[in-house]
């Protein structure tokens, strides 16, 4: 987190976190609602517990094995690109919101970008929450104005004969990039495919490489 | 164009395409009380009792200066209590006496 601070409420973001730190402000609000909201009956506590479960098992990996699926799959692939919330829970990963997923496939014409402008819209339920770079300003204002420099700043230098789309996410359209497979990868498998896919690159500002881990 | 017209032709929350400087690719952990605050979200939402858009439209009613100032989940919650009191599901009343007990249980060492 940036810019902050000014605040003596606010805990420094850098300091270990204290279990006995006094709650902040607004950690305390949190607390109140939440707690007034289940004496009323309007949802149950054990619920707060099981989202923050289904929270935590929802990472990039997910994304990746989809990812790997489709480009060893065409059949996969044409059902992902066809529906992807659809094609994603067929390989069994539940969607626990209302939200539509549209896939968007990277090519030698076309590099794809996803963005929320309005506010932080993002496939969760298959990359889980997103990096805070995604949710600030800088990257929502910039990427549907001068999407090149924004993947230059990423290190990803797209030629002038591919097209860049960038798709803005909504509260009920969300958007995952399906990247290009990289070349020399013709020997691995599932899961060696799946290695290589990380976060950024099904955002759509990195290409995948097969240095990118090791 | 008069000079306060761009308070009016932008919302806060609608800044695509304005002129902004570099990314800082920052990244965080969230803190526990995030991370509930974040389930809340949703278990709101799967009751329908706040969905995605009435969260949206309840951060981009606190104002630029709040928007500024407080951290991401700050501005959800804040805009969660403000939507339940517009549904009349809390009062404002409410809220304050359940934060002072909250206070006042871990000033006793219990809180949870």
């Amino acid at each position: 987190m940036t810019g902050h601070s000014d605040h003596d409420h606010r805990h420094d973001d850098h300091a270990e976190i204290v279990e006995s730190a006094k709650p902040g402000y607004y950690e305390m609000m949190e607390i109140a609602i939440r707690e007034l909201l289940i004496e009323r009956k309007m949802f149950g506590a054990n619920e707060i517990r099981q989202q923050i479960e289904v929270l935590d098992s929802r990472t990039p990996a997910l994304g990746a094995k989809i990812v790997a699926r489709a480009w060893i799959n065409p059949i996969f692939k044409a059902r992902l690109l066809a529906n992807g919330r659809a094609a994603c829970e067929e390989f069994g990963i539940s969607f626990y919101d209302d939200t539509q997923l549209i896939v968007l496939e990277n090519t030698d014409k076309v590099h794809n970008l996803i963005v929320c402008t309005l506010c932080s819209c993002y496939p969760r339920p298959v990359l889980g929450l997103p990096p805070d770079w995604y949710k600030q300003k800088p990257y929502r204002a910039r990427a549907v104005i001068e999407p090149r420099a924004v993947l230059a700043e990423f290190g990803t230098h797209i030629s002038d004969d591919v097209d860049v789309r960038v798709s803005d996410s909504t509260a009920m359209v969300r958007y995952l990039v399906l990247p290009m497979r990289p070349r020399g990868t013709e020997e691995y498998s599932e899961d060696e495919l799946a290695a290589l896919v990380t976060r950024d690159t099904m955002i759509g500002v990195v290409p995948v490489t097969v240095n990118a881990r090791s | 164009m008069t000079e306060t017209s761009h308070l009016v032709r932008r919302l806060p929350n609608d800044i695509g395409g304005l002129e902004s400087p570099p990314i800082q690719r920052t990244e965080h952990e969230l803190e526990p009380w995030e991370k509930r605050c974040h389930a809340l979200a949703d278990v709101l939402d799967f009751h329908k009792i706040i969905n995605t858009e009435e969260k949206r439209r309840g951060v981009e009613a606190l104002g630029a200066e709040v928007i500024g100032k407080l951290t991401y989940y700050e501005r959800w919650i804040v805009a969660f209590a403000n939507i339940l009191f517009q549904k009349g599901l809390l009062t404002p009343e409410q809220v304050a006496l359940k934060m002072d007990e909250v206070e006042a249980r871990w000033s006793a060492g219990q809180v949870s």
